[in-house]
């Protein structure tokens, strides 16, 4: 029997003008690696910052397993954001810690734990050392060990991947596959259709705040009539990408105007060129 | 696995928080060396460079030119022992306040240090004096020159007093103060020393624990936001006022720390100045200690409230700093206002207004003055603002837009 941990319901997100998530469903099973797929500015960040709580949606909701809101859940839910968040004057442990600290759980466990993990990642040697001159792999890993010290049953990946080098993208893969075997449940955002057709169990297609596809690769290639993943992605994904918006900071009409005013033009011939075209 | 409690949670960000400060040494330096340093420096070594600068200058033979057709002897006694080394010429017809070029051209090339022109109209000796007051050395030498001529002129005045018969004592002092001025002080030399303290103590502590705390707050908050660390924190299962209430204690604590060795460093100084006899321990009760303990903390709750919620509202660390920086101006105006306030019946109100109040206060307590209603007003008024400011600051703390970029 299917067994649902994470319901998310007609969620829609909205900042100011800009909605960045159209009603949005969504149901995550328990022990499923589900790969959020899509463009810059698609909306993938926003929808697992709202599975994590750091949002609140503007409309719907998101509840989980016996109706729990995310607040409470929170305990049971482990995040990696894209930068990591690591502390430079912490050591690795010492980041681990706090995090663990702040979920509740001992130093003990939080050890035993974090030490069975380490291994297989190559970072035993490393906890006792601080973050500041650690590599973008290293930072990843030592971010999925705080993510995993206290043994979610949820685990938020943004971009794991990204600006990793070929070995170490390949053992944070084999870790994921690993706690899926475990019974992990994995939500992973990424841009790779090759990364998400090789790991993940599922494929949640995003595109300018919608999901355009959700289901096995089989799925999306039947419903899409492609042969590849990636003709399918085209095919759904055919209307223009927006761009990565940052929230848009309130400018006052001073503001504008003295910003303008230090405001350099574009050189005539650039400009002819370009009318020319 | 057991769930954490508020309390514990808000001491585990508070004390994360201050072992990142601490490894910093740089911040140590800035933020707890200095106020260690600065009263000591202050009351201590300063005036002991001041000494030895004085000593040196007294040891300084300088270069003098007298213009005069008077005949030297009727002077020159009392310019022997002054390290003046003395050129004579004569005066020219001409006016004693001219110079000419080339006296300038020696003035400012350093060549002569001053020059003393000196002439004789009747019984009246009339002089002027030419010195550069951009050179040390030139100043000195005016200096030397116009007590070697007040001391001439007494000699001269004493002289003609006696030549007309009278009683040099009778004419120069006919209204005379009976007693010494200091004796005649009803204050002890303790009150005196807290009111000297409560003009300049209550402005560098409300200063210093303003710009203490801005660097930590930048630190903690929108600098988090900078390196990508608050969206990992506000993920966890510790609500917004939480986290604010442990960086507040983080932020509190170092600016109490700050504060605390400030303090020391000033009852060093001063415990140093009354060993000199040079100034007396304020004379303070343990109510008053108390009472000026309480005003600190209460304006370092609102002062590190505001700090932490204009530096978490910042969208960078570059902007934060330039908002927190010229803030400390806010509180430096009405520091140096209420230095001049008189506290003699003073009116109520003062105590109500805020950053005002709590300084009026400082300086009310190191003259020892315990006024209930005063102390009354200036308790309830800071605990509202207090209040309020961290009212404002757990509002920014749980804007969503604290983790800004949309993807």
């Amino acid at each position: 029997m299917v067994e649902i941990l994470l319901t998310v319901r007609n969620v829609s997100k909205q900042f100011g003008d800009l909605r960045v998530l159209n009603s949005v469903d969504l149901d995550i099973q328990k022990g499923e690696i589900i790969g959020l797929v899509g463009s810059n500015g698609a909306g993938k960040t926003t929808l697992l910052r709202l599975l994590s709580g750091v949002y609140l949606p503007s409309e719907g909701e998101i509840r989980f397993e016996n109706g729990e809101s995310i607040e409470k859940a929170r305990q049971r839910i482990g995040v990696v954001p894209e930068s990591t968040g690591l502390y430079s004057r912490l050591t690795a442990w010492e980041n681990i810690r706090y995090h663990s600290r702040l979920y509740g759980v001992s130093d003990e466990f939080a050890w035993r734990r974090t030490s069975q993990l380490a291994s297989p990642l190559g970072m035993t040697d490393s906890l006792a050392r601080h973050t500041k001159g650690f590599s973008r792999g290293m930072r990843q890993k030592t971010a999925l060990l705080r993510a995993l010290a206290h043994s979610p049953h949820l685990l938020l990946l943004d971009e794991p991947t990204a600006g990793l080098d070929i070995t170490s993208a390949r053992t944070l893969k084999k870790l994921i596959l690993k706690l899926k075997e475990e019974g992990g449940t994995v939500v992973y955002s990424t841009h790779q259709l090759a990364e998400a057709e090789q790991i993940c169990t599922r494929i949640v297609i995003i595109h300018n705040g919608d999901i355009r596809g959700n289901g096995t690769v089989k799925d999306i290639l039947e419903a899409t009539q492609q042969t590849t993943l990636e003709g399918a992605y085209v095919h759904l994904t055919k209307d223009d990408a927006r761009p990565r918006f940052e929230a848009e900071e309130k400018s006052t009409k001073i503001s504008s105007w003295w910003r303008q005013l230090f405001t350099g033009k574009l050189p005539p011939t650039v400009r002819g060129v370009d009318e020319s075209e | 696995m057991k769930v954490s409690k508020t309390g514990q949670r808000i001491r585990t960000i508070a004390k994360k928080e201050l072992i990142e400060f601490a490894r910093d040494w740089r911040t140590i330096l800035a933020i707890l060396v200095i106020p260690l340093l600065l009263f000591p420096v202050l009351f201590i070594l300063f005036p002991v460079l001041l000494e030895s600068e004085a000593e040196e200058r007294d040891l300084m033979e300088l270069n003098i030119e007298i213009k005069t057709n008077l005949d030297s002897s009727e002077f020159e006694t009392y310019f022997e022992n002054s390290k003046l080394n003395i050129m004579y010429s004569s005066l020219q017809d001409e006016n004693l306040s001219f110079i000419s070029e080339g006296e300038t051209d020696e003035l400012r090339s350093l060549t002569i240090d001053a020059i003393l022109k000196l002439e004789k109209s009747n019984s009246t000796f009339i002089y002027s004096l030419f010195y550069l007051s951009t050179s040390e050395q030139s100043l000195e030498s005016r200096s030397r020159i116009l007590l070697i001529l007040e001391e001439w002129e007494k000699v001269e005045v004493e002289t003609r007093i006696e030549g007309a018969g009278l009683d040099i004592e009778e004419t120069l002092d006919p209204i005379r103060y009976d007693g010494q001025y200091l004796a005649n002080d009803v204050a002890t030399k303790g009150e005196q020393s807290g009111m000297i303290l409560s003009l300049f103590i209550p402005l560098v502590l409300s200063v210093w624990t303003f710009t203490s705390a801005i660097q930590p707050s930048i630190d903690m908050t929108v600098a988090e936001k900078e390196r990508g660390t608050l969206e990992a924190l506000l993920g966890l299962p510790c609500s917004r006022r939480e986290l604010l209430l442990g960086k507040w204690l983080a932020v509190g604590t170092i600016t109490a720390i700050g504060v605390a060795l400030q303090i020391a460093g000033l009852l060093f100084a001063i415990t140093y100045l009354a060993s000199t006899n040079l100034f007396s321990l304020p004379s303070l009760s343990a109510l008053s200690l108390f009472l000026l303990f309480i005003a600190v903390l209460l304006f370092a709750i609102m002062v590190v409230a505001i700090e932490l919620a204009i530096a978490i509202r910042s969208h960078s660390v570059k902007e934060a700093g330039s908002i927190l920086g010229p803030a400390v101006l806010f509180i430096l105006f009405p520091a140096l206002f209420s230095q001049v306030i008189n506290l003699d019946n003073i009116e109520s109100f003062w105590f109500a207004i805020p950053v005002v109040n709590v300084l009026l206060a400082l300086r009310e307590l190191l003259m020892d003055r315990v006024v209930f209603d005063h102390i009354f007003i200036w308790i309830s008024t800071s605990l509202i603002y207090a209040a309020a400011a961290a009212i404002y600051a757990s509002r920014q703390f749980k804007r969503e837009d604290l983790v800004t970029s949309i993807s």
